[in-house]
């Protein structure tokens, strides 16, 4: 494996400036963040996939997946509010600094998906690391097939990103299913649960690879929908989530059977969920 | 190879407090335990005392220990990060192999992988390492078990065996050879390495008379824990003795988990500290918003089994998690110490080849 990491304290966090603050739907707030010691304030080089970790100053540190895509895209976090941690920084106004280690993780594997037809299925704030995936395909449109997407929320306020879905539905060659579980008034577009959407669009098997995230309950349901349909095991590819304190393979939180989520993921394919040897 | 006279063998650490701060083995005078501990005394070294209770790994890689201090003004948003190291010379005088392969597989953890831990890195680079061959087993050894004694073959900068009125000298390391230089020491022979020989025989030989708590066969399992042809009720009954303590792991010379915590001080900055953690513990897994994986004693409990005994864990160590030290079969209050464990598991299959009869 590559040490190229030997020389520098991955510990130490670097401050970043809260540039502005959005809030996506109620208890997930967009930061966009800018780093005081880069050139520019950029990230720098990292994978669509990968994770960082998130200092908040007095509180402690999270790990947190990146909505960002490697390239032309502002570097942000979209965090929800869950625990102490999280919660401090929902406290925070632009103008305020918070540390962030990383990137860290393999991030999503492109180069071997190419000219395939890519799925993405998303529930809830599992679109998170979807998003930078997304951004990154189209982009890169020319490499690759259909690109489809499948974005399931509670209610319309439970949806993230409206001005990016609102860009994504007018863009040719993508299509969009966004849909909520239940019908309401004020919503004109599809509804019910976002597995049962998959069979009735038509989409393609033969050639494709599906990007699925979201909670376990709507991930088991979407799996066993994707593979009923003929979708190979090595063709469904997650992110996992788990307790992780150092991000750089040590602190074993993050441990599913045999691997680090930290080092070895967090991007898998279905196949290896299946054989890591515990729930996930 | 060199002899120095038993009466003179502190000498070395003498000689080795000149550079180092000095850890040995000494004895609580109240309670007659066994501790490796920093050594105030040189006459305070027990060099032929028992196993101590903890395992040597607490001085470089801390119970609890500092790793960030930072401040954050809200009102200017100034911060200031400093990391925290601990970069002083330690030696460890008279540790036995066992101890010596855990702090192996500490290195190997720690230092290898796509990361270095710099922590780790830095407690580790000025360390002298004294072991002390085993000459005869203690009641709950099992190092002849796990292949990692009962002497040491390499790791060490110096080695120790007691020939009666002698220790046997053996130089691991440039730094051993130079601290020897300064000693004057008499120089050994073929005919006391052959000596060392008998001996470490003689001590194998000791061990089915004298170390009668523990016994484990771990090559006989380590293929078998992961082949999924344990029954999910073999765990759930082993889980059913753990206390949650996770004493196992504390005491344990090559269980490296570690938990991250911010603290105020009392000034207006804040410290990053890093302590032992447990994969028994509840919250081990469990992340923020209450999900936890790995809920039930039995999924978690199992996890150390596997983390000592699988072939793709040992992965990381080059060798099996269990050095042998038996200290975990010890300290466990619900009797699953890894060796009982162990002997479970073989037996377990012995039942199963039975019933294919």
């Amino acid at each position: 494996m590559n040490k190229k990491h030997q020389n520098v304290n991955i510990s130490v966090p670097e401050v970043v400036t809260v540039e502005e603050i959005r809030e996506e739907i109620n208890d997930v707030k967009t930061f966009y963040l800018k780093f005081d010691e880069r050139e520019n304030g950029d990230f720098g080089e990292f994978k669509s996939g990968q994770f960082v970790m998130c200092t908040v100053f007095g509180r402690g540190e999270f790990a947190a997946s990146l909505p960002t895509s490697p390239e032309n895209d502002r570097f942000h976090l979209t965090i929800k509010k869950v625990g102490r941690v999280t919660g401090g920084l929902h406290e925070l106004k632009p103008g305020d600094k918070i540390g962030i280690r990383g990137p860290f993780g393999n991030g999503f594997p492109f180069e071997e998906i190419k000219g395939k037809n890519v799925i993405y299925v998303a529930g809830g704030i599992g679109f998170i690391p979807l998003r930078s995936s997304i951004v990154h395909v189209l982009q890169h449109r020319d490499e690759f097939e259909r690109i489809i997407l499948f974005y399931g929320a509670r209610t319309p306020r439970d949806l993230m990103y409206q001005a990016k879905l609102n860009e994504w539905k007018n863009t040719e060659g993508f299509e969009t299913h966004i849909a909520i579980d239940n019908p309401v008034p004020e919503w004109d577009g599809e509804t019910g649960f976002i597995h049962t959407l998959l069979k009735k669009s038509n989409i393609p098997i033969k050639n494709t690879v599906a990007f699925v995230c979201g909670p376990p309950l709507m991930f088991n349901f979407v799996i066993s929908e994707l593979t009923e349909m003929g979708l190979g095991e090595d063709c469904i590819i997650s992110t996992l989530e788990r307790h992780m304190k150092c991000g750089i393979g040590k602190c074993q939180h993050c441990s599913i059977g045999r691997t680090l989520v930290c080092t070895d993921g967090p991007v898998y394919t279905y196949r290896q969920i299946k054989t890591l040897g515990e729930q996930i | 190879m060199y002899l120095i006279e038993k009466n003179r063998v502190l000498d070395i650490a003498v000689e080795l407090r000149k550079d180092y701060d000095l850890f040995g083995p000494i004895i609580e005078p109240s309670t007659k335990q066994v501790f490796f501990d920093s050594i105030d005394e040189i006459n305070e070294i027990r060099l032929s005392a028992p196993i101590p209770s903890n395992p040597p790994k607490l001085i470089f890689f801390p119970q609890m220990e500092k790793i960030i201090s930072y401040k954050y003004d809200k009102v200017s948003k100034n911060v200031e990060i400093e990391p925290v190291f601990n970069e002083r010379a330690r030696a460890l005088f008279g540790i036995r192999s066992c101890d010596l392969m855990g702090t192996q597989c500490l290195d190997r953890f720690f230092l290898g992988g796509e990361f270095v831990d710099e922590y780790y890195r830095n407690h580790r680079k000025k360390m002298f390492i004294v072991t002390n061959t085993c000459i005869k087993p203690f009641k709950q050894c099992l190092c002849v078990c796990t292949d990692s004694g009962p002497y040491a073959r390499e790791g060490y900068d110096l080695n120790l065996t007691e020939l009666g009125e002698y220790y046997l000298v053996e130089v691991g390391s440039e730094k051993g050879n130079a601290l020897i230089n300064r000693m004057s020491l008499k120089k050994a022979g073929k005919e006391h390495d052959n000596e060392k020989i008998k001996k470490i025989n003689e001590s194998i030989g000791l061990f089915d008379k004298i170390a009668v708590d523990s016994k484990a066969w771990i090559s006989r399992v380590v293929n078998r824990v992961t082949t999924g042809l344990l029954e999910e009720e073999f765990w759930e009954s082993i889980g059913k003795q753990c206390f949650e303590c996770g004493a196992c792991s504390f005491v344990c010379p090559s269980c490296s988990c570690f938990n991250i915590e911010d603290v105020r001080t009392d000034g207006s900055g804040h410290e990053r500290f890093r302590c032992w953690d447990s994969c028994s513990y509840e919250g081990y897994s469990r992340m923020a918003g209450g999900h936890n994986p790995r809920k039930p004693i039995e999924d978690r409990r199992n996890k150390r089994f596997f983390c000592k005994l699988s072939y793709s864990q040992s992965k990381k160590y080059l060798r099996p998690g269990c050095v042998g030290c038996g200290r975990c079969a010890w300290v466990c209050p619900g009797d699953i110490g890894l060796p009982i464990v162990t002997e479970s598991i073989r037996r377990e299959f012995h039942k199963k080849a039975d019933s294919y009869e």
